[in-house]
């Protein structure tokens, strides 16, 4: 059975993800607010933009700083984590997400170039 | 929707009553004067008309531009009231911004009369001349369309009390036959006060700086000095001297001083910056703009006959003339332009002592510079400047002509001419400090000068390996070099190492005299020891191209990470642990800075690659990088 890991995840930011309803995505951004349950928090991308992203079971840590979250897109929007990544902030070398959203949009700007879809083998 | 005029306005200005952003309807303009043109303007509030009125030199090009049309309304953003000897006002505008074209308003507005002030008492502020000598034949056309006499008020300007200028011949004096057509006949282009000085122990009239020009002999500015050379002395095939510089700054605009030799000695400690000074006499020519960035045509020379005296009031004379970039645009702008910044000090370097290339030490100091658009730049200051800065409490620095390079990207650079203020009285700097105390401090900045670990000085040349092939590189009669991002993908084990002279400073291989000592052919000594040195040959690779290159000690020990006399140890005793190094540092990705010749070598010629220096890659540097050049590709498609 096809394990989301297993598949070709397109790295997206908050204004591509209504192009990626019921696809897997790879979400980078920052944590916003955790919500008290623990199930749930929101993020912001290099642009500012803001995406609620939701979790199978709660938190059982701090998360803060800049995550990478692989999940499904649902139909609201909503990012179904089933895997998330936090970078470490603490090596002195800061995560620049307006950076990482350059080189994102230059990635769906040229698909010609970056033809990622086709790289994992069946 | 009809405009209001400020009415009274005129009478206030007359009066000296402080009012300031009139709003006035323009009646009527005449171009005067010959070399340098001045416009004469009638303006009414409504109530009052005057002809007193002179647009600044600045802004002629308003009047050329047909902007100033007849019954146009106009906000005049800033005056200077000065009075004539002989009592009459002359109100020039600096700063005019037309609320209303004239076709918009069509007719004049309201009915005023021609403003008639009564008495002519010349105040205190006028003392000594006279004004008995009749007007000379320069007045005569002035009279004619100037107000009749108007109150005396007292200007913002006041007059040099003891140095009267010793030229003060009554004109048309015998002055020596000059290139000025102007003068004598009608209005020479000198603010109006200037040509009412015919008697000795008058106290001279100040000119704007925008108005100097070489044709001028009797003129005084009263300007601040905002920027101080250090002085320097100079030797060349013509002889030797000493000389410092410095630029002026007044309402009008400023210009640059120049004094040599003996004229240092006399003003280069009277001269303080920041301080305002009544200068006059002194040579002015065209401005040499290979050292001058200052925009005026024309710059000063002091000589021995100059006269510079400290003003007690600075009253009108502004502070700094600065332009301010931010530091979000400077991305945008081209590098070795001159520019001024302002920005809050997010971080400093300690102090370094660096030799330059021509092995003088110099002191330096960087600083990272953020301001509100939350990008930060790093700007490097040189020599006493850098020794004596300190950024502690994240000041406010402000500097007035940096050079823009493109050094790590963006960066900027003080020069000998630049001038650097720590918590400049200006209200730039009042908003930076309370942006960065509220919330600067904690942002996340962007920074334009990334990756200062690369780079010594010399501008990054980045190419790929196949460029290498395909732009011939080294095939001129100087060296090519080059940076490039590569990853090695073999190093050569065998003869990586060879033994050489022990001595400091000589490298060359060593001949075993198999009797325990080891002879240098170049020192022509043996020695009883030699010392390990690397000779690496390895391969790099990127995406287009691979390239065979030749790494020599430093960058041999800093690509195995290993010393060579420890390696040299190693490949005796472990070779296990010999050629693990050599595994490690196989298909490691660094920046590589390159030396590329053409060489012969036994009647073959060859492309040789040396390896200068290896660096981390930044990878922020270097996706930046690329993303500029994705971008520059596909704008060009």
């Amino acid at each position: 059975m096809a394990n989301i890991i297993d598949v070709p995840k397109p790295r997206i930011n908050c204004s591509m993800l209504s192009q990626h309803i019921n696809r897997p995505v790879c979400f980078v951004g920052r944590v916003e607010k955790v919500h008290p349950t623990g199930k749930t928090f929101t993020v912001s991308d290099g642009e500012g933009k803001i995406a609620t992203v939701e979790l199978n079971e709660p938190l059982d840590e701090e998360l803060s700083g800049v995550v990478e979250i692989i999940g499904m897109v649902s139909n609201k929007g909503v990012i179904m984590a089933s895997v998330y990544n936090m970078l470490r902030e603490d090596k002195g070398n800061l995560f620049d997400i307006e950076l990482y959203n350059e080189a994102l949009k230059v990635v769906h700007d040229f698909p010609q170039h970056y033809p990622f879809e086709g790289a994992v083998s069946g | 929707m009809t405009v209001r005029l400020t009415e009274g306005a005129i009478e206030a200005l007359f009066k000296g009553t402080p009012i300031s952003n009139t709003v006035l309807q323009l009646l009527n303009s005449k171009k005067i004067g010959n070399d340098l043109p001045r416009i004469r303007l009638i303006m009414s509030d409504g109530v009052h008309s005057s002809a007193s009125f002179l647009l600044a030199t600045q802004l002629n090009h308003l009047f050329d531009e047909n902007q100033l049309e007849p019954y146009c309304v106009c906000l005049l953003k800033k005056v200077v009231v000065n009075s004539l000897k002989d009592g009459r006002l002359v109100i020039s505008i600096v700063d005019i911004e037309v609320l209303k074209s004239a076709e918009e308003v069509g007719e004049k507005i309201g009915n005023p009369v021609l403003y008639n002030s009564n008495s002519t008492d010349l105040t205190s502020s006028q003392e000594g001349a006279a004004s008995g000598t009749p007007p000379s034949a320069s007045e005569v056309e002035e009279s004619n369309s100037f107000s009749p006499k108007s109150n005396k008020t007292p200007s913002p300007q006041k007059f040099i009390p003891s140095t009267p200028p010793s030229t003060s011949k009554a004109r048309p004096g015998p002055y020596t036959p000059s290139p000025s057509k102007g003068r004598g006949r009608g209005y020479t282009g000198k603010s109006p006060m200037k040509s009412a000085n015919t008697l000795p122990d008058s106290p001279a009239k100040v000119i704007p700086i925008s108005a100097l020009n070489p044709y001028q002999t009797k003129w005084t500015i009263k300007a601040r000095v905002t920027n101080k050379s250090k002085e320097r002395t100079w030797s060349n095939s013509k002889g030797e001297g000493k000389l410092f510089s410095f630029e002026i700054v007044d309402q009008s605009g400023e210009i640059k001083v120049t004094a040599f030799n003996k004229e240092v000695e006399k003003f280069y400690s009277l001269l303080e910056q920041g301080k305002v000074y009544y200068i006059s006499k002194a040579t002015l020519k065209a401005a040499n703009k290979q050292f001058n960035t200052l925009s005026h045509e024309y710059e000063m020379t002091l000589h021995a006959n100059s006269s510079i005296v400290p003003c007690n009031d600075g009253d009108g004379v502004p502070d700094v003339h600065c332009n301010f970039v931010p530091i979000s645009e400077l991305e945008q702008r081209e590098k070795d332009t001159i520019l001024d910044v302002i920005g809050v000090v997010k971080s400093a370097e300690d102090v370094s002592r660096i030799t330059t290339k021509s092995s003088r030490e110099v002191s330096k100091r960087a600083l990272s510079l953020v301001d509100t658009s939350g990008k930060v730049v790093t700007a490097t200051l040189w020599g006493e400047e850098a020794e004596k800065f300190d950024g502690s409490g994240h000041p406010v620095v402000a500097i007035k002509g940096a050079r823009l390079s493109d050094f790590g990207g963006r960066s900027l650079s003080a020069l000998f001419s630049s001038t650097i203020l720590v918590n400049p009285d200006l209200p730039e700097a009042f908003r930076l400090r309370a942006w960065f105390d509220r919330e600067g401090h904690a942002a996340d900045s962007q920074s334009l000068t990334e990756a200062r670990l690369v780079g010594s000085g010399a501008k990054m040349n980045w190419k790929t390996l196949s460029d290498v092939k395909t732009e011939h590189m080294g095939h001129e009669e100087k060296a090519d070099y080059f940076s490039c991002v590569a990853t090695v993908v073999y190093i050569r084990k065998e003869n990586c190492l060879y033994r050489a002279c022990p001595s400091s400073n000589c490298n060359k291989k060593v001949l075993d005299q198999h009797n325990g000592l080891y002879r240098c052919e170049k020192c022509d000594r043996d020695y009883p020891n030699f010392q390990y040195r690397l000779l690496l040959s390895a391969n790099l690779s990127d995406y287009g191209d691979n390239q065979w290159v030749t790494c020599f000690q430093e960058t041999a020990e800093a690509l195995l990470g290993h010393s060579a006399q420890r390696l040299g140890r190693l490949r005796d005793t472990d070779e296990e642990a010999f050629n693990q190094v050599f595994q490690r540092a196989t298909f490691t990705t660094h920046i590589f800075k390159n030396r590329v010749k053409l060489e012969t070598y036994n009647d073959e010629t060859r492309v040789k690659v040396t390896v200068l220096e290896i660096l981390p890659v930044d990878h922020k540097e270097y996706s930046r990088r690329l993303i500029r050049n994705i971008h520059k590709m596909s704008a060009s498609t």
